[in-house]
């Protein structure tokens, strides 16, 4: 329901993946099978020489030191930077408008209804009811579209889709006040354990 | 452990998904793609670990760099002696040791890239309706269908077990010592619940009623 990048997720955590098994099996490689050890020795020296090289060449005037060091602390500062703002983009999404859009009258200005008229007016009509432990009621902006996510945690053995038809006849008596259809999603859950297993069993 | 049952899955993911309607979507265009999305893993949590074990190595890199830019001594280790001691590596260090070190990270770049690759689908099955997308954890659908089936077998809560999977749903029931139970009433019952219920994809279902009763229930 919320913006988390997923392809982005996907492909970060593919690289860093492939990367650390490469690298875990030369390892092994290496630990297990001597020819492997005698190729990595040719090879390796001949790029760290090649590097050393280029160190030697870029040398601070008048100092030892190669200013390629302060290049690659800047190039490490700005992956860190690059992984706090993906960290920082998951589960973005919440918004506080549920209706934003020009009225079309003869006055100028628009009409502006919260999220908290549809989270409020839900959550109070769904408290009453004994068949749910627990009822939240989420917005959050989709694709610049504003849309509401209705968790519900059921008592055991309730049946989920008369629940669902309650609830989705509720949202359609809230279409009626507010004006608009707002797209709707209805989450009915088992609680924080059931994200963590694929089946699930019940006495 | 949910690697394993991802794999199991992947011919269900397939023929889940071909049951898009192919109109518009009276639920609201996006509708479509917020259930695809709710029924799969968004990989946020490995995320956070993986962007962390980034984050970690490159700020000691950084700092060995950055002590090295400014000509100070290392803290470890210079980079340098580092490059030297990688370059010799089956010397220096024990087999064991270096063999252990790789198969770990070998280990941790498989879960990484397997969380990538894999489909990820949770637990959860989708029910139709006319104004909203309904999602249903597979748990809840399997306490409705085990109270269906405690009702049908006239048993207790404990004697009924229910196991809902992608594409099959088992139940399990232990009769009462003494008092037999109709199979076929159990399966007619779990049958016309998730008729009514009408999930998405559709389980299909197996009743195992036990042979050893339970005394005293």
């Amino acid at each position: 329901m919320n913006n988390t990048p997923r392809i982005l997720n996907r492909i970060l955590i593919g690289i860093l993946g492939l990367k650390m098994l490469v690298i875990g099996l030369l390892l092994v490689l290496l630990a297990t099978v001597p020819a492997v050890g005698s190729w990595w020795q040719h090879w390796s020296a001949g790029v760290w020489s090649g590097m050393s090289r280029l160190f030697q060449r870029t040398g601070i005037p008048g100092r030892d030191e190669s200013w390629l060091w302060a290049v690659m602390a800047l190039l490490l500062v700005l992956v860190i930077a690059a992984m706090v703002a993906w960290v920082a983009q998951q589960g973005k999404g919440r918004s506080s408008l549920l209706v934003a859009e020009d009225d079309a009258g003869d006055f100028p200005g628009s009409v502006r209804i919260g999220g908290g008229v549809a989270e409020q007016a839900l959550r109070a009509a769904l408290a009453e009811r004994p068949d749910l432990a627990g009822a939240t009621v989420a917005t959050y902006e989709i694709r610049g579209e504003p849309a509401l996510k209705i968790r519900l945690q059921p008592r055991h053995g309730v049946a989920p889709h008369l629940l669902a038809a309650d609830v989705s006849a509720l949202v359609e008596a809230l279409d009626a006040v507010v004006g608009q259809r707002t797209p709707v999603l209805i989450h009915i859950s088992a609680g924080a354990r059931s994200r963590f297993s694929r089946e699930e069993r019940v006495r | 452990m949910n690697n394993a049952t991802d794999v199991r899955s992947k011919g269900s993911h397939a023929a889940g998904d071909s049951s898009g309607a192919p109109g518009p979507d009276p639920r609201g265009a996006g509708m479509r793609r917020i259930l695809d999305r709710e029924t799969r893993s968004s990989r946020a949590g490995v995320s956070g670990i993986a962007a962390i074990l980034v984050v970690v190595l490159c700020g000691y890199g950084l700092l060995e760099s950055a002590v090295r830019a400014i000509g100070q001594p290392p803290w470890l280790i210079d980079p340098e002696t580092a490059a030297e001691r990688i370059i010799a590596l089956p010397q220096g260090m024990s087999p064991l040791l270096l063999g252990l070190i790789g198969a770990v990270t070998a280990m941790v770049g498989l879960f990484f890239f397997l969380n990538a690759v894999l489909p990820g689908r949770r637990a959860r099955h989708l029910l139709s309706d006319p104004r909203a997308g309904v999602v249903v954890d597979d748990e809840v659908i399997a306490s409705a269908l085990a109270r269906r089936a405690r009702v049908a077998a006239n048993v207790i809560q404990e004697q009924v077990m229910v196991v809902v999977s992608q594409r099959q749903v088992t139940v399990n029931v232990r009769p009462t010592s003494g008092v037999p139970v109709s199979e076929n009433a159990v399966l007619a019952a779990v049958l016309e619940e998730l008729r009514e219920m009408d999930p998405v994809p559709m389980p299909e279902v197996r009743v195992n009623v036990a042979t050893a009763g339970v005394i005293g229930a």
